[in-house]
């Protein structure tokens, strides 16, 4: 096991390097760039400029650069736009808020999703399964871009019960919305999925088994299905985890959160190179270890998969 | 068969599906009793409704099941009893062997687990004293190496391996009674005779009371005493199954056994009976073997032949032109 983990961690490396050379030709292969203007800077001042950021050296030695001082020292270079900053304060500022309200917002999509899935399955064919299930698809169609002005409509104009908008360092009132406007159709989705599994799991020969050894139903739905059904749920889990703990743009503009949502626009807008990379960077840095860790947790569940590693 | 009380004593069992396709009548007033210690074999093809009959015993039937009629046991009727109540006979009382051992143990558990959940459930056992009785079981069904293997999962061992966990499983509370649903149709035949063997042995050593369903009657002649042969749903004849091989009263039974293979003359061609087995969306009104039957008659097409005593024999059969009235 821990030689598998070790080697996973070991293939970032390489799919990093790839990842950082692709982006970086990639981004200066668009026209345009940070310092376009509709009126251009005079010559001097631009040389100054291009100087000062080390954009006057050819591009293979200005990469290089950037991969020698990510190696050495962790430091992905100075913002272009925002001036006085690297990129490691604006990552270092932002993330936090997202990893935040994308943690709630995962917590919130399991511990919801999963038992409306599991009650829905045990309720097969019912009115809580139907209402349930009509629930689901309701709110799996509703984009959250839909879902989070109606939700401020309510909890904030018309009851006055949540702040609209802002973080004031993530206290509790200010994280529900952005999580729960952002996860609500990912759980709409857990439960459909759970729902699934449970009822095909349930008809699987060895809960019949466990049926006859005389054990109560929930003994037989916790110690015998649980596992086997949460299996898919999982595998839809990765991409989903990633995607909220990297947070949602829509909801660092909508409620002003300050997540690094609203550090991505703001550096597409603006040609900021080093913003973007970085960025970039910390995605893929997220998804290898959210879905090794996946990866683990599967081992941990399946003993045939566990044995493989 | 003994002259005490059976121990279960099944009457006039009728079990019915809700299909899409209308109602299917899978078992068709069958009834049968067991006394403490016997072997019976339910004999009968695919869709036979033989798996049903075990199934509707302990209460796992699938939920478009509709049953009539009594299983009693120790008085009291299984088939109408609170799911409750049957659990406490499950397992304890009466424990069921399944057919395919790949899919019948859970592949997220631990084998010590699975075992030792049914002591742990009825009769109130530690961790430890469930493992320790686990060990005992698994050393009865010969499993080997059994200590090391209390943490294997079930992908870690063999058909054959799985199969002897599933019947020590069934041995775990000492059951009076072990349904046995064709607990050797999934392996390969040197492994099944490997099975039996256990079965036997175990069944001697702990007088437990065994329904082997199968269809297989090379299994059954060395195994039951009784043999039960299932048509359509209903009962074609009982008998010793010693008598029942030698002289079969149904000509459904007489069929079934010029289709087995005879390993001295591997030449001769298998004496298949022809036709296929009846299509049971209408409950019986004339003889359900009737339209293969060789010897059928009018009236076996106009009447429901019940099962009756044979003369002078324990056998039973529900034939109105009965093998020996032709010769």
């Amino acid at each position: 096991m821990l030689n598998y983990t070790l080697r996973r961690l070991l293939a970032v490396v390489p799919t990093l390097l790839l990842l950082i050379v692709v982006s970086f030709y990639l981004m200066r292969l668009a026209p345009g760039g940070p310092f376009t203007s509709e009126r251009p800077l005079p010559p001097a001042v631009m040389q100054n400029v291009l100087e000062r950021y080390g954009m006057d050296e050819p591009l293979h030695v200005q990469l290089w650069t950037y991969i020698k001082n990510i190696v050495c020292c962790f430091d992905f270079g100075p913002s272009f736009s925002q001036k006085d900053r690297s990129v490691n304060d604006v990552i270092a500022q932002g993330f936090p808020v997202t990893l935040t309200y994308g943690f709630w917002s995962a917590v919130f999509v399991l511990v919801c999703g999963v038992p409306l899935g599991i009650i829905a399955a045990l309720r097969h064919n019912s009115f809580w399964d139907y209402t349930m299930t009509g629930l689901a698809i309701f709110s799996q169609i509703f984009p959250n871009f839909v879902l989070a002005p109606i939700m401020v409509l309510l909890f904030t104009l018309s009851w006055g019960l949540l702040p609209g908008g802002g973080w004031n360092g993530g206290q509790w009132q200010y994280v529900i919305m952005p999580a729960v406007a952002l996860g609500t159709s990912y759980m709409a989705g857990v439960a459909r999925l759970t729902r699934g599994s449970m009822l095909e799991v349930l008809n699987a020969p060895y809960i019949r088994t466990a049926r006859a050894k005389g054990l109560p139903e929930r003994t037989i739905i916790l110690r015998h299905a649980l596992k086997p059904a949460l299996l898919p749920t999982l595998t839809y889990m990765g991409p989903v985890f990633v995607y909220m703990i990297t947070g949602s743009v829509f909801i660092d503009i909508f409620f002003s959160t300050g997540g690094i949502g609203q550090d991505f626009i703001d550096g597409a807008y603006a040609r900021d190179y080093s913003i973007l990379l970085g960025l970039a960077v910390l995605y893929a840095m997220l998804t290898f270890v959210l879905t090794l860790l996946l990866d683990l947790l599967y081992a941990w569940i399946d003993p045939k998969v566990r044995s493989q590693l | 068969m003994t002259g005490a009380d059976p121990i279960l004593s099944v009457k006039n069992l009728s079990i019915r599906f809700r299909t899409g396709d209308g109602m299917v009548y899978a078992v068709n007033d069958v009834s049968f009793d067991m006394h403490a210690g016997q072997r019976l074999a339910i004999v009968g093809e695919s869709g036979s409704g033989k798996s049903q009959i075990a199934l509707s015993i302990l209460g796992l039937l699938a939920r478009n099941a509709e049953v009539e009629g009594a299983a009693l046991w120790k008085g009291r009727d299984l088939l109408a009893m609170p799911a409750a109540e049957i659990n406490k006979i499950r397992a304890r009382e009466i424990a069921m062997i399944f057919q395919d051992p790949m899919s019948a143990l859970n592949p997220y558990m631990t084998i010590e687990r699975q075992l030792s959940e049914v002591v742990e459930l009825h009769e109130g056992m530690s961790r430890s004293q469930g493992r320790a009785r686990a060990l005992e079981v698994m050393d009865a069904v010969k499993i080997p190496d059994a200590r090391a293997r209390l943490r294997a999962y079930p992908h870690e061992f063999s058909g054959g391996m799985r199969q002897r966990i599933v019947i020590a499983m069934a041995l775990m509370c000492r059951p009076a009674l072990i349904l046995a649903d064709e607990p050797t149709t999934a392996l390969d035949v040197t492994v099944q005779a490997q099975i039996m063997e256990l079965l036997a042995e175990v069944q001697q050593a702990m007088g437990t009371a065994i329904v082997l369903i199968t269809h297989d009657l090379g299994v059954v002649a060395g195994f039951c005493e009784d043999t039960l042969v299932l048509y359509g749903g209903r009962v074609m004849e009982t008998a010793p199954t010693r008598a029942l091989f030698r002289a079969p009263g149904h000509p459904y039974t007489r069929g079934l056994l010029r289709a087995v293979p005879n390993i001295n003359d591997p030449s001769a061609t298998l004496a298949a009976i022809p036709g296929s087995p009846p299509n049971q969306t209408h409950p019986p009104r004339a003889c359900p073997f009737a339209p293969r039957c060789e010897d059928a008659v009018t009236a076996c097409f106009e009447t429901l032949p019940m099962l009756e005593p044979h003369a002078g024999t324990a056998s039973r059969r529900a034939c109105l032109r009965p093998v020996e009235a032709l010769t």
